[in-house]
């Protein structure tokens, strides 16, 4: 970009660009400010926690190194390695579903038609409310007697009533629908602005050439999405890894630990019971996890495009 | 405490103060009690943050007339967490409120504690208190470390209306307990309502009582410390125990929170529940008055009575930059005025820890409750007060487990008694 810039005519553009780059002092000032503050605040707290995961620690006194035993105790943990597990169903249940549901949603209500705002609102709506509000909304729905049970009773359903949170076999997957529901809505939004950005000319030409609904979506319209993608699979990753305060909310983890997360887990060991070590390995662990998804994730991304 | 001018320089320090914080390592590590407590005000941290409890030390330490104290409540659980913080920080809260037993012998044994042994001697405040409750608040250097200023006690609450309509009566033994069990049952209701959902430690206190009630006090103090095994015979034995009354609880409530598991009580659709005093809050005010309890049955008479009274109160910091004005405020928090006045305005079913309290005007329940406790030759307080957090959260797993499946009680047992040894060695 900068090379095609200088060739062109307009060459004082750039030049005035190198000469800005003499930045007056105070603007350095300025910038060093708050990147001392992103430093102090941020990333020096964040290597400390890496330090912090190769410690025994209680929050007094000094923390004593004790090297890897924290990991290789994390992977004779029985919860841990119960939360790892969670996690991955998380992960594929939480990203899979909102993914589809929200792509499916977007796709459906992309056409204009009467009240389609109506409906895309409705449908955003869960998201205004805070993960720990949508939690304490259906704790209220999958109690004993709240609605969820009774409409499966009302529909003749009532074999499949069951206490949902307090059942290990349906725990996880209970909290998963509701933060599905909330996350769906979110998806849905960053899909149909995706789609509004995509050529309606391709599709009607595709149409033209005798392309059914699914060829045109598969071979159109897909393929133009792939920067959404992108996004939508960060923020998916993200948001799967760092989940915790639905599940805190509804289940606390439990009932014996079958719908605990890692960040459940984490939070448990760090501040209920101050292992602030063995907390700090854990956060490792998700951190690792995060960005090896990430980066393999953007690399092939990046190198799709470089391609395409 | 911070809220003089804020000036600039101020502000910079302020940051330069958290940027350290930070660099020690982050929130949880920070210190993060900005109090500043010269020799003049006093500094009392409280996590009593419901309304009521609150609404009663405030007035309280606002009567205080020797010196200004600054009172700051934080909310329980931040308190729990940040207990340990607030203790080992530069400047630490003058006076804390909290639990009497091995919380503060933890705390006592790391040095943090102030060492309070005058009120308890002499015509110190603490003096007239009960033996019972001068062992909970020694330290293991037989130290006082702690003064206690209200307990509760627990029972098998129940309305009475409902056992007049049912035909029932308070059972004393084991035997007589189950047939009132199954009495109530056949009247098409659940004999006891227990809410273990979000609030899986409820569970321990059937476990608790059992075992006071099967092995004794010491047996139970001494199996929380780690010296017997959750998967020995004696345990195995009150588990045999809890498994009878397995189908007398509602069923629902493992879905519950303790709060939801007292509608079921209110509205009759349940008989008792076990759980302690504080259960009074949860009742409308109408159901409070029909509200009476009575003694976990006797299982073997020749154990010695014991019961779980958990012992609020406050400790100090050893780091007080004012021992006397704080050893002021502890023995004005302790006399029977401030606790007389505390527990009026807190609305609590709480007991007084000091017997010059004029009793005759708290209400009938409360009275019963003084004389439950003054019957028992042994305290303990609860499964958590008694060990730790930590060691709950095995009992919680362990406990919920049994109550879905009793079969696997010894696979259970095992397994708890594992990560028992892991936290008590940690």
């Amino acid at each position: 970009m900068t090379a095609t810039a200088v060739e062109t005519p307009v060459a004082a553009a750039p030049r005035r660009g190198s000469g800005g780059r003499r930045v007056p002092k105070v603007v350095w000032l300025f910038l060093l400010v708050p990147a001392a503050v992103e430093i102090a605040m941020v990333f020096w707290p964040a290597l400390n926690s890496f330090y912090l995961s190769l410690t025994k620690w209680n929050g007094l006194g000094a923390a004593e190194p004790v090297g890897l035993t924290n990991f290789r105790d994390l992977f004779s943990d029985e919860v841990f390695r119960g939360a790892l597990k969670n996690n991955v169903i998380w992960a594929i249940g939480f990203g899979g579903l909102s993914v589809l549901g929200g792509l499916a949603l977007a796709v459906t209500l992309n056409r204009p038609r009467r009240g389609i705002g109506l409906y895309r609102s409705a449908i955003y709506l869960p998201m205004v409310f805070s993960l720990a509000v949508t939690g304490l909304f259906w704790r209220v729905q999958y109690q004993p007697d709240g609605t969820i049970n009774t409409l499966l009773g009302a529909v003749g359903l009532s074999g499949l009533e069951r206490q949902w949170l307090a059942d290990p076999t349906t725990a996880l997957y209970a909290v998963l629908v509701a933060a599905v529901w909330r996350q769906v809505g979110y998806v849905m939004v960053l899909y149909l602005a995706g789609l509004k950005s995509t050529d309606p000319t391709l599709d009607d030409a595709a149409a033209v050439d005798g392309a059914g609904a699914w060829q045109r979506f598969r071979f159109v319209t897909w393929p133009q999405l792939r920067g959404v993608n992108t996004v939508v699979f960060a923020v998916t990753v993200i948001d799967s890894l760092r989940t915790f305060d639905i599940v805190w909310a509804m289940t606390q983890g439990g009932p014996y630990h079958s719908s605990e997360l890692l960040s459940t887990y984490m939070f448990q060991q760090g501040f209920t019971f101050l292992n602030l070590g063995y907390a700090s390995a854990i956060a490792v662990v998700i951190f690792a996890l995060a960005i090896i998804f990430i980066i393999t994730y953007l690399v092939r991304a990046t190198k799709e495009e470089a391609t395409a | 405490m911070v809220h003089s001018e804020l000036s600039r320089r101020g502000f910079l320090a302020g940051l330069g103060g958290l940027g350290a914080a930070t660099i020690l390592g982050g929130c949880a590590t920070g210190s993060s009690s900005g109090s500043n407590s010269s020799s003049t005000t006093l500094t009392l941290q409280s996590s009593l943050s419901d309304a009521d409890p609150k609404a009663a030390l405030t007035k309280v330490v606002a009567d205080y007339p020797k010196t200004k104290v600054t009172l700051n409540t934080i909310a329980i659980e931040s308190f729990r967490a940040q207990l340990p913080t607030y203790l080992n920080s530069g400047n630490p809260p003058d006076v804390l409120t909290w639990y009497a037993g091995s919380v503060a012998r933890d705390y006592a044994s790391k040095g943090f504690l102030l060492d309070v042994s005058d009120l308890w001697t002499g015509d110190g405040a603490c003096a007239g208190f009960s033996p019972a409750l001068k062992e909970l608040s020694t330290a293991t250097d037989g130290k006082q470390i702690f003064v206690p200023t209200s307990y509760y006690w627990w029972g098998l609450f129940y309305r009475k209306s409902a056992f007049q309509e049912w035909g029932v009566q308070p059972a004393t033994t084991w035997d007589e307990f189950i047939k009132l069990c199954q009495t109530i049952k056949s009247k098409g209701v659940n004999p006891l309502t227990m809410g273990t959902g979000s609030t899986a430690w409820v569970a321990s206190g059937w476990f608790d009582y059992l075992n006071l009630r099967v092995n004794g006090a010491e047996f139970h103090r001494d199996l929380l410390a780690g010296k017997h095994a959750f998967d020995g015979p004696e345990v195995k034995k009150v588990m045999e125990y809890y498994k009878q009354l397995l189908p007398f609880f509602d069923p629902k409530g493992r879905s519950y929170s303790w709060q939801d598991a007292v509608t079921p009580l209110t509205a009759k659709k349940a008989g008792m529940y076990l759980i302690g005093a504080f259960v009074s809050s949860a009742l409308p005010a109408d159901a409070v008055d029909d509200l009476d309890f009575f003694r976990v049955p006797i299982i073997d008479s020749t154990v010695p009575l014991a019961e779980e009274a958990p012992t609020d109160g406050y400790f100090a910091s050893a780091k007080s930059h004012n021992p006397q004005g704080t050893k002021d405020l502890l023995t004005y928090l302790a006399s029977p005025e401030a606790q007389q006045q505390f527990i009026k305005l807190s609305k609590s079913s709480n007991l007084p820890t000091s017997q010059k309290v004029d009793t005759s005007t708290f209400s009938p329940l409360v009275q019963k409750g003084i004389k439950h406790l003054n019957e028992t030759k042994q305290i303990t307080q609860f499964f958590n007060r008694d060990s730790s957090d930590e060691l709950q959260t095995t009992a919680d797993t362990a406990l919920t487990k049994f109550l879905d499946k009793p079969q696997d009680v010894n696979a259970i047992l095992a397994a708890w008694q594992a990560s028992a040894k892991k936290v008590l060695s940690s």
